[in-house]
This record gives structure tokens, C-alpha cells and sequence, in this order.
């Protein structure tokens, strides 16, 4: 497997930026994804017969998948890299049937992106309370509206194009609730100018909402979702507070880099300095502590789109440069300063927009902040209050983190709690461990039944398992 | 520096000292717990939390020196009526499971063994029952045709390592002990009314020291200048997701290392003493995938139905072993009031080992005859050349582990 030059995991803008540069240099490039489908989140393909009926949905990502199956990649998608295989370079990968698979390459790009992140409170897991991710998702590839009367809370850029793309399936936004108050006159609006492109962007969202008279409420969060059996009512805190009417509430704080294979591999992290969740260190090329593995696009540090590109590019003229191919010392240099002004802009969003963690100290005991295991603030509070208890023996007791999704979706509120409730716990991550996601035992190579079965006569009778618990 | 007075110092915030503490605190005895990190995040923490009753099949994958199974019958039979009562006696539920196990055979030879096991376990008044390979399938479906026979023991079962722990600490804290996590033990030393115990920064004065720091206890014993022939290891563990209720039993391979069972959240445990790719006493020790496949695959063997469903994680934890496999428990000799304990096992024995101790530090005798267990067998005599045999041995082992995953897969393709 290691006639390959350049191994990449993560077909979104990142990875397929560095497949294409990689790929028209001369190297050999496999690129691996999990979906069924290159594209990542941003460049999410859609369905033909939506195509058919709505046009195609960012047409660069289209030409962008196409250019990089002409430019002779080795495409793997509905391959999910899991893990690492015991010599601590080769990447185990379940194929769609649960088939184990290893790849292995001289270089290794890690594009795995970003997931949301959800700050809870009383009443998100009502049926009607839904990420801004999964409400975009539904608008654009779908085009079928995520609910009738929407509100929009959280932080970030992303929840205004969030808003328009609702507007355009007919969603009625009722508004929009932004926990800082990014959007004024000042130092960061007096630092935006130096990126006029950006600037156009987001005036384009408020001008759309101003049109559709979408309120913008800044400094303004979510207290509490409540309904009797589904959403139904949204009490709002802060400049803003009161009470609004909907039926589906998209939240979103945010992203944090998906940094789980980085960790496996080894590479060095530091810790975020605003959430303390470990972010890999990597330099302007995404060049990580291990010298075969590099890290791009989100999964290096949110940055949006334009500068997952430009890392993904960065990258790949980096090795092709490693692997003495000619890159032209000027365009090197220009993909660099691409890549540095993006992350200055990245500074600046990531200021203007601070995760809300000060909202964790006001939810309630009994608020559910693990979902996939049923553990509220209170649990977590008064585990982690007694003094020697960590984020990682918090978690062991309580359970909180440890179900399906393994922490994803809360692990940033139970680190915020436990810290919250002992200061002077050391700083710590859920321990990086295999596999990355659930995977079918035959991943790892164990025989599927029908085999055993006909190896060993007839399988076993008796109890037949159901499935598993899915919450 | 402030200076401290207590009747026992504990070292190591694990299930055996969490057990010390409790008993311990219980009778009255002013009781100080010092843990390096958080208490249960090492090998009590990272365990399988089986309750081994019926005798332990001799060897786990990569173990050069069976273990002499006789001998932990009369410890197994104790304990098994104590942790009956340990939900009551600490107030806390521990997600105790006793719903029996099975441990099963897959050729002549290791039903030859059960059957030897068995008739050990009855001399010992432990009652288990042999089971050919259908009555084995009769009893528990889940079998594969591949199971020869069995060895079933109703007293087999489980409690939750991350529970148990803490509840035990909970009650040694409403004792009046004193727990102090993320307080390295820095120094210990020898006084004239017993030991001067250094730990962040302030020191304590005590006539007696438990040392149960598991994969640290001979770290922890050198402090004190003694020296213990213990080595730490790594091993793993593996868990599915959540699923409906499908097995109630504990299932073993007297050849193998393998446990099976399912836990009360319903997920399925999977482990066996696989060994893991890395023992990282500073950080979290690193799984084997050569192992998960391993284990795995054997489990897959013997209960078909695991095939069919998904790993969620494998995780690595430390234990420390003796060369002769056996628990270690008692008073380090010329050196009165120092006691160590663990070894293999400790999970199962942790009730057991915490009332030893505290009657062993009171001076009374124990519930069951332990004298042979004591560190005598393990001191390094520090004016001889043992130290390098040591050193080399302690080499050999990392080698021995490192190999035993492909061993244990060659005699896998032999007895296919």
C-alpha cells in the first residue's frame, strides 16, 4: 500500500484542494473519505433530481471534485479511517461493507474538518431544537425547510448564512439571537476593512435579513427551549430576553477542529487557549510535529473555507517540494501569504466571536448535558466538586461522554463544568482513543458471521441480538 | 511545610486503597489517602470489573509463569460473600451483577482441564458444575459449536470499576479519612515510632503505611528503600455500544484470555488480558489494534453473535504483576508497619484485601491464612547482584510482551 505518495483524509475543500495540487505535481494521491460522496460539509453534493430540479449547489465544489478525478486521484469515499494500526504510520480503514482495509503512504494530509459545537441548555434535546449545520444541510442539498417558525441562536459568522438559506426554502425567521456583539462600529470592524472580500460577504447576509426585517438581537442567548412534547417556546437571555414562539430553534457556538487521528498519530497539540480543547500544532504548510503527517483546513483551526484551500494547497507544494519536484519559489510564497492573512482574519472572527462558556455556570443542575448517556450539569458538578475528580474521572463516574458519540457533541460543556467546579483539577482532554468512531468488529479483521458460520457448521442458535441502543 | 500526624498513611487511591481507607476509617483509625493523579484513573479504573468466583484460568496472553489457581480458591470463596454485602455496607449501588459465569473449553485437552478445575473448586467447597458442549449450548445459546464443554459457577459476576472505587472512598471520607488526589508520595522514611510520609510538600507521621500503589508499588517501595520484584504491564480492554439485553452470564476460555459479559448500560466488555502496545506510566497507555483484533476475533469464535456488532473503544490501563502471579499482601519484613498489596486480581479481592490489611495493621489476624503471600517472596536483596538480574529480567519482559501477541495468534492457527 505504500506505492502511494500522499495519503488524505477528508475529501472537503481542504483535502481536495491538496489532492489537486498534490495530484497535478506528479504525486501519487489517494484521497479518502467516509461519505458516499467527495465534497466534505461546504462542498456537499446534491442530489441529481434536486440538481435537476434547483441547479447545482456551489458549482466550485462541483468543478473542484471533477478536476480532481481527472487529476488520476485515487478516490476511496465511504472509507472511514478509524485508527492506527500498531506501527503508528498505517491508517486503518473500514470500508462500506465493515471490510478492514490499511493504507499507508510517505506523507499523510489529515483534512478531517470540524464538528459543531453545541453549548447546552434546559430543553435542547426537545425534538425541534436541531444544529444550524443539520438546518443548513436540509435547505440547500435537500431544499425542504427545516421548520415553519424559526429562531436562530448561538455565535458566529455562520449563523446569518444559515438564516438566508432558510429564507430561501421559505423558512419564516423570527430572528436571530448572537451571544456577543460582533456587529458594530469599532477596533474588529475598523481591522475587517483589510479584508473587503470577507466584508461583502457577511454585508450580503444582513442585507438579506434586513430585507426579509429578520432581527439581528446581539447579546442575546438562549435561557431555555420548552414545549410540551416538541419545541414550542424559546425564553431568550441578555439585551433581548423575553419570550419567542417556534417551532424549531438551530443552534450553533461555533466549530471545533476534528483533531481525534492528529492525536492518534501522535502529533503534538496545545491546548485552545479560549476552550482548552488540544488543537494540533502545525506551521504555515500544515507541517505537524510528525514530519510524514500533515494537518489542513478546519482540522488545523477554524478558518473557513477560502483558507482550507489555501492550507490544502500550502501542503501540497510543500511535499511536492519535499519530494524535489520543481515548485515555483513565487507561488510557494504567494499560497503562503494566502494562508497567513486568512488565519489573521480567522484571529479576528474567533475574537469577535467567543464561545459563551460563562452561559455553562447559569444552566441549571438538572439541564441534560450528555446526551447519549443521560447525565445533567448537577452530575457533573458535584462529581467533579469533589476536589481530586479530573474531566477524565468526572467522565468515568458519571458516564458523560462516554456513549455513542464518545464526547463529541459534549465535551466542551463537561470540561467547562468540571473546571468550573474544580479549578484546580489539572487541564485535561477525553483521552484520544480508537476507534474514532463506532465501527463493525469485521473492520478489525474478525471473520463476518456467515463465514464463521460456514467454517464451523451451523451458527449457533438461540437468543438473536437486536440492535443496538440508539438515543 | 507543615507536619501532620495520622494512624495510617495510604498510598495510591485505588480499589485497594479506597478498601483499606474504608475499613480502615471504620474502625476508628485516623486514615490519609494519597493519590499521584486522580483516584480509580489507573489499573482499577481500567479494569474489566468481573467478579472472578469460580477458580481464574492459569495464564493471560504473554504470562510466562502460570498462575498456581488453587491457591486463590480460598481467597475467591471469602470474598465472594463480601462483595454480596458491599452495595449494603457502603450505601452505594456498584451496579453489582452476580448472574454467574461460564468458563468453556474448545478441544480435549482444555476440557481435560475443566474437569481437573472442577474437582479443585468442589474440594474447595466452591460449588461449579461441569458441562459438556450441549448442555453448555442448552444452558446459554449463545455458545458456539466450537464449545466443548463448560464450567459454570452462579457466583461469578460484575461490579462497575468506576463505581466501586469512588464508593468506597465516598465511605472512608464519611470515616473522616482524608483523600488527597493529584499528591505525589515523595518520600517515605523510616522514624523511631514508624514512618514520615512526604507528599505535596508537607510531611506526616505515622506507625503504619499501606503501600497499594499498584503499577507504582515498587516506585513507591523504593522511596522507603525497599526493593519488590514487581513489574508493571499494560493491558486492554474493548467495548460495544449500548445494546438490548442479550447476555446475562460472565464467559471465560480456560485456554484464552477472554471475558465476555454485558454491563448494566448494556454495553458488551470484551477483554482477556490482551496485551496492550505500550504501557505509558506518565499518560495513558497505548491499545494494541494486533490485540483488539485478537481478542476479538476469539470472542467472535466462542459467541458468534459479537461478530455482528461494533467496537465503540479499546482502551489501555496498567497492573502490576508478581513473577509467581500471585497476589502479594502482608508487612514488609524488617520493616514493621510498612504493608504492601496487589498483584493480579486485586479487583476481585479488593473486599477481601481491605479488611486484611486493616486487620493486619490492628494486628489481628485475618479471615483467611495469608502468611505465604507476603512480600518476603519478592524482596530484592540490595547488597547482591539480583538488581542487574532484575533490570535484565525486567527487559526480558517488555520483549515477552511485545511477542505474545504474535504467539497468541500462532497457537490460534495451530488449533485451527
Amino acid at each position: 500500500m505504500s506505492d502511494r505518495d500522499v495519503l488524505i483524509v477528508g475529501g472537503g475543500p481542504a483535502g481536495l484542494s491538496a489532492a489537486l495540487s498534490a495530484a497535478q505535481g506528479g504525486l501519487r494521491v489517494a484521497l479518502v473519505d467516509e461519505h458516499t460522496e467527495l465534497g466534505g460539509q461546504y462542498f456537499k453534493r446534491r442530489h441529481p433530481a434536486v440538481v435537476a430540479r434547483h441547479g447545482d449547489f456551489r458549482p466550485a465544489g462541483t468543478r473542484l471534485v471533477t478536476a480532481v478525478r481527472q487529476a488520476g486521484v485515487d478516490c476511496l469515499t465511504g472509507h472511514l479511517v478509524w485508527g492506527v494500526a500498531d506501527d503508528g504510520a498505517t491508517l486503518l480503514v473500514a470500508g462500506p461493507d465493515g471490510a478492514p482495509h490499511a493504507l499507508r503512504a510517505r506523507f499523510t494530509v489529515l483534512a478531517t474538518g470540524a464538528h459543531e459545537r453545541v453549548l447546552p441548555f434546559p430543553g435542547w434535546q426537545l425534538p425541534g431544537v436541531v444544529t444550524a449545520g443539520l438546518a443548513l444541510h436540509l435547505a440547500t442539498i435537500d431544499r425542504v425547510p427545516v421548520g415553519r417558525r424559526v429562531l436562530l441562536a448561538g455565535t458566529g459568522p455562520f449563523l446569518l448564512p444559515v438564516a438566508c438559506a432558510l429564507l430561501e426554502v421559505g423558512v419564516r425567521v423570527v430572528g436571530v439571537a448572537e451571544a456577543n456583539h460582533p456587529y458594530r462600529l469599532g477596533r474588529h470592524a475598523a481591522a475587517s476593512l483589510r479584508y473587503p472580500a470577507r466584508l461583502r460577504e457577511l454585508a450580503g447576509y444582513l442585507a438579506t435579513l434586513v430585507r426579509h426585517r429578520v432581527p439581528v438581537w446581539q447579546d442575546t442567548y438562549v435561557l431555555s427551549a420548552s414545549g410540551p412534547d416538541r419545541l414550542r417556546q424559546v425564553t431568550l437571555g441578555g439585551r433581548h430576553a423575553g419570550t419567542v414562539e417556534a417551532d424549531v430553534l438551530c443552534v450553533g457556538h461555533g466549530f471545533r477542529p476534528n483533531v481525534e487521528l492528529a492525536r492518534l498519530l501522535g502529533c503534538e497539540t496545545r491546548p485552545d487557549p479560549v476552550v482548552g480543547e488540544p488543537v494540533p500544532v502545525a506551521d504555515v504548510v500544515g507541517r505537524t510535529s510528525r514530519p510524514d503527517v500533515y494537518v489542513v483546513g478546519e482540522a488545523a483551526g477554524i478558518a473557513g473555507v477560502h483558507a482550507a484551500r489555501a492550507r490544502g494547497q500550502a501542503a501540497a507544494l510543500d511535499i511536492l517540494a519535499r519530494t524535489g519536484r520543481a515548485v515555483p519559489p513565487a507561488r510557494q510564497r504567494r499560497v503562503h501569504a494566502r494562508v497567513r492573512r486568512l488565519a489573521r482574519f480567522a484571529a479576528l472572527t474567533e475574537a469577535l466571536f467567543p464561545p459563551p462558556l460563562h452561559l455553562l455556570d447559569g444552566i441549571p443542575d438538572d439541564t441534560e448535558v450528555c446526551r447519549c448517556e443521560q447525565v445533567s450539569a448537577g452530575e457533573i458538578r458535584a462529581t467533579a466538586g469533589l476536589a481530586h475528580n479530573g474531566l477524565n474521572a468526572t467522565k468515568g463516574f458519571t458516564r458523560a461522554g462516554m456513549g455513542l458519540c464518545q464526547g463529541r457533541e459534549c465535551g466542551t460543556a463537561v470540561a467547562c463544568l468540571t473546571r468550573a467546579a474544580n479549578p484546580h483539577a489539572p487541564a485535561e482532554a477525553f483521552t484520544a482513543r480508537m476507534p474514532v468512531r463506532p465501527v463493525p468488529v469485521t473492520a478489525l479483521g474478525v471473520p463476518p458471521r456467515h463465514a464463521a458460520g460456514a467454517d464451523r457448521g451451523r451458527p449457533a442458535g438461540g437468543g438473536t441480538p437486536g440492535g443496538e441502543v440508539v438515543r | 511545610m507543615s507536619r501532620h500526624t495520622a494512624d495510617v498513611v495510604v498510598i495510591g487511591a485505588g480499589i485497594l486503597g479506597a478498601a483499606a481507607a474504608h475499613y480502615l476509617s471504620r474502625a476508628g483509625q485516623r486514615v490519609v489517602v494519597f493519590d499521584r493523579g486522580a483516584p480509580n484513573r489507573e489499573g482499577s479504573g481500567t479494569t474489566a470489573g468481573n467478579l472472578h468466583i469460580q477458580a481464574i484460568h492459569p495464564s493471560r496472553p504473554g504470562q510466562e509463569v502460570p498462575a498456581d489457581n488453587g491457591r486463590f480458591l480460598p481467597l475467591q470463596v471469602a470474598v465472594s460473600d463480601m462483595w454480596e454485602s458491599v452495595e449494603l455496607e457502603l450505601e452505594a449501588s456498584v451496579e453489582l451483577r452476580r448472574h454467574g459465569g461460564f468458563m468453556i473449553a474448545e478441544t480435549p485437552h482444555e476440557y481435560a482441564e475443566l474437569r481437573a478445575k472442577q474437582a479443585m473448586e468442589a474440594a474447595a467447597g466452591l460449588p461449579t458444575e461441569l458441562l459438556d458442549g450441549d448442555a453448555a449450548r442448552a444452558a446459554l445459546p449463545l455458545l458456539s459449536r466450537t464449545v466443548v464443554g463448560a464450567t459454570w459457577c452462579a457466583l461469578d459476576g460484575y461490579a462497575n470499576p468506576l463505581k466501586i472505587t469512588p464508593a468506597y472512598l465516598a465511605s472512608a471520607r464519611r470515616h473522616g479519612a482524608q483523600i488527597h488526589g493529584y499528591t505525589p508520595v515523595t518520600g517515605i522514611a523510616a522514624t523511631r515510632s514508624g514512618w514520615r510520609v512526604t507528599a505535596g510538600g508537607d510531611t506526616y507521621d505515622a506507625p503504619a503505611v499501606i503501600n497499594v500503589a499498584g503499577p507504582w508499588i515498587a516506585q513507591v517501595a523504593r522511596l522507603a528503600g525497599i526493593r519488590l520484584r514487581m513489574t508493571p504491564v499494560a493491558i486492554q480492554m474493548h467495548v460495544t455500544p449500548r445494546m438490548p439485553e442479550t447476555m446475562r452470564h460472565l464467559v471465560q476460555h480456560i485456554g484464552e484470555g477472554m471475558s465476555v459479559k454485558q454491563v448494566t448500560a448494556g454495553n458488551v466488555l470484551i477483554g482477556g488480558g490482551w496485551p496492550a502496545l505500550r504501557l505509558d506510566l506518565d499518560g495513558r497507555s497505548v491499545a494494541s489494534v494486533r490485540s483488539a483484533g485478537g481478542n476479538l476475533a476469539l470472542a467472535a469464535r466462542v459467541l458468534p453473535f459479537l461478530s455482528g456488532v461494533r467496537l465503540l473503544r479499546v482502551w489501555a490501563g496498567p497492573l502490576a504483576a508478581t513473577p509467581d502471579e500471585l497476589p502479594v499482601i502482608g508487612e514488609v519484613p524488617g520493616a514493621p508497619g510498612f504493608f504492601v498489596a496487589g498483584g493480579t486480581y486485586a479487583f476481585t479481592l479488593a473486599p477481601l484485601w481491605g479488611e486484611t490489611l486493616c486487620r493486619l495493621v490492628a494486628g489481628e489476624s485475618p479471615r483467611v491464612q495469608v502468611s505465604d503471600l507476603g512480600p518476603d517472596r519478592l524482596l530484592i536483596d540490595t547488597q547482591s547482584d539480583e538488581l542487574d538480574l532484575v533490570a535484565n529480567q525486567e527487559r526480558a519482559l517488555e520483549g515477552a510482551v511485545r511477542d505474545s501477541v504474535q504467539q497468541g495468534s500462532t497457537r490460534r492457527k495451530e488449533q485451527a
